[in-house]
């Protein structure tokens, strides 16, 4: 970057760019591998994870990177089990974020392990219907659907939503942990922007938002903030609503996001039933609403903020220190 | 070696280094404060007693813990106040050693012992002192001291390879917890010069349920650095030596306040170091310790979250392949490099008991030995029922009667952490794991799912046995996969005090489900389920 420029006329630098997550190493395989998936061999170019030769026995039957598959137990395509692998995306150099854990499978070597963020190393034997693979995926599937609203008959997502169609593909009937319906609990819906509305109550923390937000677009809006029960998508300048963020409204993290939880104005309500009354905003019943006055062109806040994320980054500090130092005597009970 | 260690002084009177009243008291009997650490003003002439601030024995019990010693033998007096202080200073003026007072022990031994004489029937007694020889004994800042003890080993690549050999990483802050740490010695020697050393001092310990005092919150990491930072800084430079590392960063709570402080004085005072020591503190919440999560705070991150691991190789810091190893377990090390101790010996452990006890203690037990000998070096507070064995999220058992070995621990189900909290006949173990479990769902990073929301539904089955409905499978089911698709070891371990008590208190569990607390702690009689 040249100095030549004003401060504030340039777009934030990537050194600056703060999503609050961790830098995980690469994932994928550094050589060309064939994997065995219950029971059916698939060749993988190198740059393949194991969830890469799930999906291709899935989808394929065996068929492989050069079209040819070679099917060791005589039985023909298709896996055993569904892998809903459901916070992975795949594309864009988006993830994998191996967050929800229902891509767990077995292998021979090294027991049970997150298909979609382990390398695919030649030779690897993998079951996706090991016990306890079936099992840690299932579980973690009700987990995610433990703090997810499900308001799907409001939801503008509903039928087109990546984490309905793993709980239907995986026959979820009633979710051993319940949804998230306690609506005292829930956080306002952030309409606050004319283009992209929030409704963190179906937020599963999947990142794809903040991964496209700030390693596709680099705009440096979003970011994972909190710990424990307390993470949430926020914004980078410590705004508390979209319409006080630096969003440029380009939409990506709206196109990435599973579930209905960044949808793009208009459509929030299309699958909705025409019911007065009954809508995405009556659903949650609280919102962010503008504030009215008239807003310029999104890009100049961002200047300004630079150094709110470190001045957060130090409350959220001494909060979570006040978290930890409050002794079992002084936890609640039961 | 140089004459400033106190191994070659006449008479030498050891005082905690933060007690600043007990070194007035001893001068004002006659002795001279040599801090050591280059400061050559100030040392005592051949006559006289040298009054020397030494770091903590790890047994807390006795603070302030005051030793004199003169020619053959050592007088050790425990609870110390300066009036006594001023006694014993003069006496050893006079050359004679547990003449006042009543010392709570008096040790013979060779003149001027480099490391911690035996003190048999007493706490200091308990176990081996071999990473602990110079705890209470050496000035964490004079490099003298360790130097005196055959310290600062003269090692060669082979050497340290060698000594590594068999070597476990120590606590969940290694990188090769309960594994050995050649392979990875291996491969940050296959990226020989440009890979960092990273020494894990992080921890946070649980505040005493019985004390409460906040006073036990120190690990045995820290511990290492307040008491004995050349033992552990050593262990660093070998592995430095075997690396030729680019960085060697100690990593320490911020805490930690006098660890951090110690350890860098001590790094600054390092007789030539291969690469030079940087400090770096973290934020003191639990999760922090975790090998990856160390990494992100080293590298500044403003929000800690676990890293995905991809098997088989070294995590990196910022960028370079990085060797993550506890103090513990460079410490180890460290004393493994020294000749004598290369076979022949057992490994040690260090052990930190706390919780319903007086006050706690770390003591350095044979991986043979029973964690029962470690109750001996503490003062329980009530009749022992039970203790958590493994760290905060340790396993739950009615009989320490297990060898401290890592093996032997898992067996039992137990954590390797090397801390035993002691839980006394009042104490309901529901309530403990009901809040261990709340505690998890607190304090984790937020990333993966198993954890951050199994720990809240975990919370909430063991809150639904309060109303009659204990759902052992389901609970059981939870913390399988919590064990078994966590990203990190938090989650994994979250998973461990529930599973134990389960297993080992059952009877307790049923109890509460069917409104009764055999402990007499949770139910008030208003709240009896009917």
């Amino acid at each position: 970057m040249s100095s030549d420029h004003q401060a504030g006329d340039v777009p934030p630098l990537t050194e600056d760019i703060a999503p609050g997550t961790a830098t995980d190493p690469p994932v994928e395989s550094d050589d060309a591998a064939t994997v065995t998936v219950d029971g059916t061999g698939v060749d993988l170019p190198a740059g393949s994870t194991l969830l890469d030769a799930v999906e291709a026995v899935e989808h394929g039957g065996g068929a492989d990177a050069d079209g040819v598959g070679s099917d060791t137990d005589g039985e023909g395509g298709g896996t055993a089990e569904t892998v809903p692998a459901l916070c992975q995306y795949g594309r864009e150099d988006i993830g994998p974020r191996s967050t929800c854990r229902t891509c767990m499978v077995e292998t021979d070597s090294e027991g049970l392990v997150p298909a979609c963020s382990h390398p695919a190393e030649d030779g690897a034997v993998v079951r996706t219907d090991a016990e306890e693979a079936i099992e840690a995926r299932d579980v973690n599937l009700d987990l995610v659907l433990s703090n997810h609203n499900l308001r799907c008959t409001t939801c503008g997502k509903n039928g087109r939503c990546d984490l309905q169609d793993a709980a239907i593909e995986n026959d979820v009937e009633e979710p051993r942990y319940g949804v998230l319906d306690d609506r005292d609990a829930y956080e306002p819906i952030d309409d606050t922007s004319s283009f992209i509305q929030i409704d963190r109550n179906k937020c599963i923390l999947c990142n794809r938002c903040v991964e496209a937000c700030n390693d596709v677009q680099v705009e440096g809006v979003l970011r994972m903030e909190g710990s424990g029960a307390d993470t949430r998508i926020g914004f980078q300048n410590g705004a508390a609503t979209m319409e006080d963020s630096t969003c440029v409204s380009c939409g990506h993290c709206a196109t990435v996001c599973p579930t209905g939880s960044l949808v793009e104005k208009g459509i929030e309500d299309a699958t909705t039933i025409q019911i007065p009354g009954f809508t995405q905003k009556n659903s949650v019943g609280k919102s962010y609403e503008r504030d009215g006055s008239p807003k310029g062109p999104m890009t100049p806040k961002k200047a300004a903020e630079r150094t709110e994320r470190a001045a957060s980054g130090e409350a959220e500090r001494a909060r979570e220190s006040a978290k930890e130092t409050a002794g079992d005597e002084r936890r609640d009970w039961p | 070696m140089d004459d400033s260690s106190l191994a070659e002084r006449q008479g030498v009177l050891r005082i905690p280094a933060d007690r600043a009243d007990l070194a007035e008291a001893a001068e004002a009997g006659g002795g001279t404060v040599d801090d050591g650490g280059g400061q050559a003003d100030d040392v005592p002439g051949e006559d006289e007693v040298t009054v020397a601030r030494v770091g903590p024995t790890g047994i807390a019990a006795l603070d302030p813990l005051v030793s004199a010693t003169s020619g053959g033998g050592t007088a050790f007096y425990a609870n110390a106040d300066p009036d006594l202080v001023t006694e014993i200073a003069a006496d050893l003026v006079e050359g004679s050693v547990g003449v006042v007072g009543e010392p709570l022990a008096v040790a013979g031994h060779a003149l001027g012992p480099a490391t911690f004489p035996l003190a048999p029937a007493t706490p200091l007694g308990v176990g081996n002192r071999r990473v602990l020889g110079g705890a209470g004994w050496h000035r964490p800042a004079e490099p003298a001291d360790h130097d005196a003890a055959g310290g600062f080993v003269d090692a060669t690549l082979e050497d340290v390879v060698s000594g590594a050999d068999g070597l476990q990483g120590r606590g969940w802050g290694d990188w090769c917890q309960d594994a050995d740490v050649t392979p990875a010695l291996d491969r940050a020697r296959d990226a020989f010069g440009e890979a960092a050393v990273v020494v894990n001092a992080h921890g946070v310990g649980m505040e005493a349920g019985h004390s409460g005092d906040g006073t036990d919150r120190s690990t045995a990491d820290a511990f290492l650095l307040e008491s004995v930072p050349f033992a552990v800084l050593e262990g660093a430079d070998l592995l430095a030596t075997a690396v030729d590392a680019e960085r060697v960063v100690v990593y320490v709570s911020e805490a930690d306040e006098t660890a951090v402080e110690r350890v860098r004085t001590a790094g600054e005072n390092y007789p030539d170091p291969v690469t030079p020591f940087e400090v770096v503190t973290g934020p003191a919440v639990h999760r922090a310790t975790e090998p990856t999560m160390a990494l992100e705070a080293i590298e500044g991150n403003h929000r800690l979250e676990a890293r995905l691991r991809r098997p088989g190789e070294l995590p990196t810091l910022d960028g370079t392949p990085a060797l993550v190893h506890t103090a513990r377990t460079v410490a180890h090390l460290g004393r493994r490099v020294r000749a004598e101790d290369v076979g022949g010996h057992t490994a040690t452990r260090l052990v930190t008991v706390s919780g319903d006890v007086e006050a706690p203690a770390t003591v350095e037990l044979s991986e043979t030995a029973s964690l029962d000998a470690a109750l001996d070096a503490v003062s329980l507070a009530d009749e022992f029922k039970a203790a958590a064995v493994g760290g905060r999220f340790g396993g739950l058992t009615d009989s320490l009667d297990v060898s401290c070995s890592p093996s032997s621990l898992a067996a039992g189900g137990l954590g390797t952490e090397g801390a035993v909290e002691v839980l006394g006949e009042d104490r309901c173990l529901v309530e403990f794991v009901g809040r261990r479990a709340q505690l998890a769902a607190d304090t984790n990073c937020g990333r993966c799912v198993p954890c951050r929301e199994g720990a809240t539904q975990l919370t909430e089955l063991l809150r639904d046995i309060y109303d009659g409905d204990y759902d052992e499978d389901g609970i059981a089911e939870l913390l399988r996969v919590m064990d078994g698709s966590s990203v990190c070891a938090f989650g994994v371990e979250a998973a461990r005090p529930a599973r134990t008590a389960m297993e080992e208190f059952d009877a307790e569990f049923d109890a509460h489900a069917e409104g009764r607390c055999p402990a007499g702690a949770c139910f008030e009689p208003a709240e009896v389920p009917q």
